[in-house]
């Protein structure tokens, strides 16, 4: 009836239309694009803290326990890296996860804002596909606001998913809601931050890159708040981080807080909106920056290439070990402390309890290795993808050679590895002497890291064995991996017999400073590593080109 | 370059015999044969899946043949790829660019790799090609990435372009800036290989013509040649009525309408019939050689017929 009766003003009235015309319809549609991505975001942070309390109920489970942590969470270095310590003078496993495992929720909901908005604003405008859309009946303002809606839809449901989960495993209910709220809160405020970093620069990377920055930003400001004052200082109040944590969940218990979180993200949403209508479609507000008009001297080998195209991950994997090699560091005596009486299945993995230093200096050591060995498949797997995205051909249609060209990118990795256990080593060592007290800690661990290279090397070398002859399979070389963490950390929990301990690569060489370096070790490691390195290049000479 | 036999100019550029090459149970190549001569533009046409790209990445030794001869320049393409490749340039028809370099940093790299290239005639064609060299590569469109590979290759001294429908995605400008090159290089004594399907670019440039389907070449020689085994279509206004032309051998579709007539003549009855058309007081004449399309139509009319009217030839 209400059809009928409005048709005749119907023509005028709809064609007008607002700058939202078409909110709803793209919001539908975000959300079917989004129909795996949106349950794996927020089931995925959701299931994350349900690990974390699991496992702080396993680890945590005596009174005592609570004590313990107690007293190396209140430590400044436990503020770094948790929260500002509330209630921890009366510390419960509620609180605990709140307050310093929370940090990491909150962080997770931020990034879940910053990637959801720039993928339906940033990104549809450099694909193009926003010309489509905005070609149709579709406001001005419409992108935007669908996108943020469908990103508060899940800082809403992670909310509400946290608050379940936390009341469900039987802590306080309004507590639980408070903190489920906060990680909404934390969540919207970045939302906000994107929608203006998505106006300002036309690649989504940099868009999301910007306001990956702040959401850093924030993590640090709150990170020295809460280092310099018990409860947090002013710093800590500058950080839409910090708000969250300062609700206090289980503890005081305050809303107020959130208020703050709301506003910044009402104030900077409304300012992606102004900056947004001060732009054209698919323009950013910052210019791109041209670069140079011609290539470096030294770029001309095949080599230098592979070193060019390399570097940025290069830099940013040894900033990476850097801050995380310093902070592992740094936890050392604290961690010793506060593991002295943890369960003696947890001191095994350690190297038992008369050598707990070593023990987890050691085992640090054999983590990075892990780590730097993600490293080098991600970058073969990176060679990989320049060959099936179509970069390869015309390198390889010039004078450089199918041999030379995988030697010198496995050359570049191979140096790359040595540099990063280097660089964590250097960075754990300087770590761990100034927590410790003990300079000679620095030569021991630069040492210790940079033994497990072989093993590295040898995971490097049968990734570009599958490489060479069948990339498709390269993902299998994860296994090794994977492998060798499993019984690396578990294998005297989990009664693993050596013969199977045998199988990972990086039990051979020891963990330094707990056990010795195995020279024979070394040596046959490399020389296996360059054997199965020396069959890959011949396989790689032998096979077709991927060719799209 | 020790590898490389013996590479006079007596040698063809490119000297293909009973290529095969299968992905599985799909022929790419099924018994190619191609003669390229120093010296010539040979335009490389057929239809996109003919073979065009296999061949090409077979003679730069990318892909590996399963059976056949296959030689560039005198030389190996698999085990001479190397010294080959320091004598030859290549442009594929889908040009990916590394995205954090710029389209300068690419011509370069690409330049160098290659053995080096004139700093001056990089410029140049990069002015003439209206290509702003400090964008990174992940900003160009795919008619600027297009350019940055054919800058590259244009601006090295070598002695044989392959180039793989070099021109996708050039608007009209370029392409004419693009055929001032080609016929530059052309004089300069390079050897160009241009696999297209833009036929008025062949038409234009190249000496000598092969047409590949299905992984075979259907037809080669020189544009006059292949003219041959076409008609022509006439059109005529005459004095006396021209039905009579229907009975001629070679001549097809007469269309009389009062005075004008148009009909098609196979190219070896054109002299026979064109005498018996002055007979009949012509006042005006069109004549029209065929067209490359009719050329293509030629050898891909059932798979047009197919196609129902979708039009596409290449």
């Amino acid at each position: 009836m209400t059809l009928t009766m409005s048709r005749p003003s119907a023509p005028a009235g709809a064609r007008r239309g607002g700058a939202l015309t078409g909110t709803g319809t793209l919001l539908r549609f975000m959300l079917r694009r989004d129909r795996v991505r949106l349950p794996a975001w927020t089931l995925g942070i959701a299931l994350l803290m349900a690990y974390f309390v699991t496992a702080l109920r396993t680890v945590l489970a005596t009174p005592e326990d609570l004590r313990g942590m107690a007293g190396f969470s209140g430590s400044p270095i436990g503020a770094l890296f948790g929260g500002p310590g509330y209630g921890y003078d009366a510390l419960t496993i509620e609180r605990f996860l709140a307050g310093q495992y929370g940090l990491y929720i909150l962080v997770g909901a931020g990034l879940m804002s910053v990637l959801t908005v720039t993928r339906h604003t940033r990104a549809e405008e450099r694909s193009g596909r926003a010309e489509l859309v905005r070609a149709g009946v579709v406001g001005r303002h419409a992108q935007l606001t669908a996108a943020l809606t469908l990103t508060t839809l899940m800082n809403a449901l992670v909310a509400l998913l946290i608050a379940g989960l936390m009341s469900g495993s039987g802590f306080d209910g309004a507590g639980s809601l408070l903190f489920g709220a906060a990680v909404g809160a934390a969540g919207l405020a970045f939302a906000g931050v994107t929608a203006i970093s998505a106006q300002l620069f036309e690649y989504p990377r940099a868009a999301s890159g910007l306001a990956g920055a702040v959401l850093g930003a924030a993590f640090v400001l709150r990170g020295i708040g809460d280092m310099a004052a018990t409860h947090g200082s002013w710093l800590s109040w500058l950080s839409p981080i910090g708000w969250s944590q300062q609700t206090a969940a289980y503890v005081l218990d305050r809303w107020w807080p959130l208020g703050l979180s709301v506003a910044f993200a009402a104030v900077t949403a409304a300012l992606g909106y102004l900056l947004s209508a001060r732009r054209d479609l698919a323009a950013g507000l910052v210019p791109p920056r041209p670069g140079p008009a011609t290539a470096a001297p030294w770029l001309r080998s095949g080599a230098a290439l592979a070193f060019r195209l390399q570097r940025a991950q290069l830099i940013g994997w040894s900033l990476a070990l850097l801050v995380a090699g310093l902070s592992y560091g740094l936890f050392t005596q604290p961690v010793i402390d506060g593991f002295a009486d943890a369960p003696k299945e947890l001191l095994a993995v350690m190297g038992g309890e008369e050598d707990m230093l070593a023990g987890f200096l050691g085992l640090m050591g054999l983590m990075m290795a892990f780590t730097v060995a993600v490293f080098a498949v991600l970058s073969l797997q990176g060679l990989r993808a320049e060959e099936t995205e179509g970069r390869t051909e015309p390198v390889l249609a010039t004078a450089v050679g199918r041999t030379g060209w995988l030697a010198a990118n496995l050359a570049v990795t191979a140096l790359g590895v040595l540099w990063l256990l280097f660089v964590a080593g250097l960075a754990m060592g300087v770590g761990a002497a100034l927590s410790t007290g003990d300079a000679g800690l620095l030569g021991e661990l630069v040492a210790g890291h940079v033994a497990h290279t072989p093993a590295v090397w040898l995971v490097l070398a049968v990734a570009a064995l599958l490489y060479g002859a069948l990339p498709r399979a390269l993902p299998l070389v994860w296994l090794i991996v994977v492998y060798g963490m499993i019984v690396g950390f578990f294998a005297p929990i989990l009664h693993i017999p050596d013969s199977a301990v045998n199988l990972s690569p990086f039990e051979h060489i020891g963990e330094y400073p707990l056990e010795d370096v195995s020279v024979p070790a070394t040596l046959a490691l490399t020389a296996l590593a360059v054997l199965v390195a020396g069959a890959a290049l011949a396989a790689f000479r032998r096979r077709d080109i991927i060719c799209t | 370059m020790t590898t490389s036999p013996v590479a006079g100019a007596s040698v063809p550029a490119i000297d293909i015999s009973d290529l095969r090459k299968n992905y599985g149970s799909v022929t790419a190549l099924d018994g190619l044969d191609l003669q390229v001569a120093r010296g010539e533009v040979h335009g490389f046409l057929g239809p996109n899946g003919a073979g065009k790209s296999t061949t090409i990445r077979i003679l730069l030794g990318l892909l590996r043949a399963d059976s056949g001869r296959a030689a560039v320049l005198g030389g190996d393409p698999w085990a001479d790829a190397v010294a080959l490749h320091r004598r030859l340039a290549y442009v594929p028809g889908d040009v990916e660019l590394w995205p954090n370099l710029t389209g300068g940093q690419a011509i370069d790299l690409l330049a160098r790799l290659r053995g080096g290239a004139d700093p001056a005639r990089r410029d140049e064609l990069c002015e003439r090609f209206d290509l702003d060299p400090t964008k990174k590569g992940r900003t160009y469109s795919k008619g600027n990435r297009q350019k940055v590979a054919l800058i590259a290759a244009l601006a090295s001294d070598v002695e044989l372009l392959l180039l793989d429908e070099p021109t996708a995605g050039l608007d009209p400008l370029m392409e004419a800036v693009f055929q001032t090159c080609i016929r530059e290089a052309k004089a300069a004594g390079r050897t160009v290989l241009l696999s297209s399907h833009i036929l008025a670019q062949v038409e234009a440039l190249a000496d000598r013509i092969s047409i590949v389907r299905k992984g075979r070449i259907v037809e080669s020689g020189t544009l006059t040649d292949l003219r041959h085994l076409t008609r022509t279509s006439v059109a005529a206004v005459t004095d006396r009525p021209a039905g009579e032309l229907a009975a001629l051998p070679g001549v097809h579709d007469v269309r009389a309408d009062g005075v004008q007539v148009r009909f098609e003549v196979d190219g070896e009855h054109l002299p026979a019939v064109m005498r018996r058309l002055g007979e009949l007081d012509v006042h005006s004449l069109t004549a029209n050689p065929p067209t490359l399309e009719q050329l293509l139509l030629r050898h891909y009319g059932d798979e047009l017929a197919r196609a129902n009217g979708n039009g596409e030839v290449a």
